[in-house]
């Protein structure tokens, strides 16, 4: 006897609405592109097939199709719950001569700043045990020349693709994202608050439950688009800051970015990076990342997509365990480009090897037993 | 690009601390030129988190074939010298732009320093074949760390220079090159990065000081080529090609830039590794 547990908050009706679609965009729908995919067949058809594709591996076998679509609200439905993470992806394309980027759930592109960044000196990265250093320094051309070069390509995907925000300013934020906001091919933000917080004397918005709230707040008056925060680890206590975050109206939180860290040059003249300091990511960070998942899925009730060190399904498993609805692949795909896609049909494996015809039952197992599990999609839409 | 298996044929210390290794690799080998490299994985993933990038050293398209060359400087290159003959690895590759030979350049001047040679090896070959002349000046700090002039084409000029002069001349490889600048059409360079700055002074300063018209360039046609473009790396009497850390090398995590004149970063993984000299901003610039 198999245990089938809906993890949802609101109406069974209101869940199931187009459980297979694979994704819907907001505000402008992509006709043009739809009618493009198939000739054949119509819309839902279409959507349909692809999400079950997704799911298996291999379509001469009578697998049956599972349930991997993740609702993160206001319209935004992932074929599956494997992201790819921030500034590990580019802009989508580097990759595409190795990997089918179609079949991923969404792709979280390279922080994206109001004006354009050079970044910061060299070295940038450097590897540590079970993990790097990274400090780009956010270099990117700027949310104007990013619309222009890549909007057009991601509006013709079928794969989501969420921009990554950052700025120094909530001015900033807001800006950027007035920007994006209507653009086809940006079908959510993230927002990047990792960021020192010019105006306030260089405090990072992650690290103060108020200045998180703020900016989630004023983007979230600036757009309808689906609204991701990410977490930072950096901190001593992250419930107050995710509970800011949610009340500020984001639709659902990412966590985590990556942790402070140094390294020293060989010459053990002066440290390694160019900017001193960096960010650590990679298997490394898994526990520290895994934690603050935990924390975080039992004081909010929006969704929670889980970054840090995801390697294998195992990871993946876990950071459902502990109540994500999704998980981000960062660093690993550095040395295994091919890892998301095969994760997702590991993970549709994983459902039918239990009997499961969904993953949602995969998700919160190891919280605490409490009144309602954490919600798997997003709140509801309020004007 | 193409993600393919890649089968240990042979694995040496040349050496002491250098590794020269063949692969077969035929998906690797296709198409593959002199400046580019593969993105190569450890099977280590959770200590070794990242791929190492190596340099076509040789290419043998009709055996499919290449051979890398490195020095252990870590646990990760140490892996890949416990790897036995049939062991099979994982490649990314071909990467990056490769040197551009203007086809009108008849004799090339490749300098090396150190691991370098492991950067230009490959062009040796490939001029070579196409009917060029090539003279190579190949630096080291001693006479112990000196290439075999054995693992070089017949056909290559092999001038050496050595820091404490135990073989060769006494004093730095860049000392070498004005005895062949007149002689050289184009130079391709690859090594530490004072070895490049002062080789890229000397390029600038070369044709007022032999008083040459440079290559290709018609009178008044001095609009500049865009950054990394394999025009302007044809048009260059100086290609450089540049090291970094990397991360994907495929261009989309940025943590391999240098900086241009141009004032805007670019990717060694992507744009480059090989430059025209005077694209690159010898002192940095953030
Ligand atoms: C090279 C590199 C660049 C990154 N750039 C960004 C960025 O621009 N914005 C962001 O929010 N996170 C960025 N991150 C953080 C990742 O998105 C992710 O949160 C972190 O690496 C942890 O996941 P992982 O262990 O799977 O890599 C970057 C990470 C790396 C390694
Ligand atoms: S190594 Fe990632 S952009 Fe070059």
């Amino acid at each position: 006897m198999k245990a089938r547990r809906r993890v949802v908050t609101g109406s069974a009706a209101s869940v199931k609405r187009r459980p297979t679609v694979r994704k819907i965009k907001p505000a402008i729908a992509p006709v043009a592109r739809r009618a493009s995919s198939s000739a054949s067949a119509g819309s839902a058809a279409t959507a349909r097939s692809a999400a079950s594709a997704a799911a298996r591996p291999e379509p001469s076998l009578p697998a049956a199709p599972i349930d991997l679509a993740v609702d993160l609200g206001r319209g935004l439905v992932l074929g599956n719950p494997i992201l790819v993470a921030s500034g590990t992806f580019g802009y989508g394309i580097e990759y595409g001569d190795v990997v089918d980027v179609q079949r991923l759930g969404a792709i979280c592109c390279k922080g994206t700043t109001l004006r354009p960044r050079i970044g910061n000196p060299t070295p940038r990265v450097t590897e540590t045990p079970g993990g790097m250093l990274n400090s780009i320094g956010l270099q990117n051309p700027g949310v104007d020349a990013v619309v222009e070069k890549y909007a057009s390509t991601w509006a013709g995907w079928q794969v989501p693709v969420i921009v990554n925000v950052a700025g120094e300013s909530i001015g900033d934020y807001v800006e950027v994202v007035r920007r994006l906001d209507g653009v086809p091919g940006v079908a959510g933000i993230e927002l990047n608050i990792s960021c020192p917080n010019v105006g306030a004397g260089g405090i990072q918005f992650a690290i103060d439950a108020n200045a998180a709230g703020a900016v989630t707040a004023a983007v979230r008056r600036a757009t309808d688009l689906p609204l991701l925060v990410k977490l930072s680890p950096n901190v001593a206590d992250v419930r107050p800051i995710a509970r800011a975050i949610a009340d500020g109206g984001a639709d659902a939180l990412t966590a985590v970015n990556t942790l402070s860290g140094i390294a020293v040059a060989p010459s053990r003249a002066r440290p390694l990076l160019g900017n001193v300091y960096g960010g650590l990511s990679g298997p490394a960070i898994k526990p520290v990342a895994l934690r603050i998942v935990y924390e975080v899925t039992q004081v909010v009730d929006i969704p929670v997509i889980a970054i840090g060190g995801v390697a294998e399904l195992a990871d993946v498993l876990d950071y459902l365990a502990v109540g994500a609805v999704a998980a981000q692949v960062g660093t690993a795909i550095f040395a295994d480009p091919g890892l998301p896609v095969r994760l997702i049909g590991e993970l549709a494996d994983e459902c039918r090897g239990r009997g499961l015809d969904s993953y949602r039952p995969l998700i919160g197992t190891a919280l605490p037993k409490r009144a309602a599990p954490p919600s798997a999609r997003g709140v509801e839409y309020r004007p | 690009m193409r993600l393919g298996g890649a089968q240990l044929l042979d694995s040496r210390e040349i050496l002491p601390g250098q590794w020269l290794q063949a692969y077969l690799a035929p998906d690797l080998v296709a198409g593959a030129r002199a400046g580019q490299f593969v993105h190569v994985r450890t099977g280590d993933y959770s200590g070794l988190v990242l791929r190492r990038p190596f340099s076509y050293n040789t290419i043998d398209p009709l055996a499919g074939t290449l051979t890398i060359h490195f020095r252990t400087v870590g646990r990760g290159t140490a892996w890949f010298t416990q790897l036995r003959p049939g062991d099979r690895i994982d490649m990314l590759g071909p990467l990056g732009r490769p040197f551009e030979v203007d086809p009108r350049s008849r004799h090339l001047l490749l300098v090396a320093g150190g691991l370098g040679i492991a950067g230009v090896r490959a062009l040796a070959d490939e001029a070579i074949r196409d009917g060029r002349q090539v003279t190579l000046l190949f630096g080291a700090a001693t006479a112990r760390e000196v290439y075999p002039s054995s693992l070089l084409p017949d056909e290559v000029e092999y001038v050496v220079a050595t820091d404490d002069g135990s073989v060769g001349h006494h004093g730095f490889v860049t000392d070498l090159v004005p005895e062949y600048e007149a002689w050289a059409d184009q130079a391709f360079a690859c090594g530490p990065l004072p070895m490049l700055r002062t080789l890229s002074n000397l390029a600038a300063t070369r044709r007022q000081r032999l008083g040459v018209a440079s290559l290709g360039r018609k009178r008044g046609a001095g609009r500049p080529l865009a950054p990394g473009s394999p025009q302007a790396r044809k048009k260059a009497f100086l290609q450089v090609s540049m090291e970094q850390n990397m991360g994907c090398a495929v261009g989309a995590c940025l943590g391999c830039v240098v900086m241009t004149t141009s004032g805007t970063p670019q990717r060694v993984c992507r744009e480059g590794p090989v430059f025209a000299a005077e694209e690159i901003a010898w002192e940095g610039g953030w």
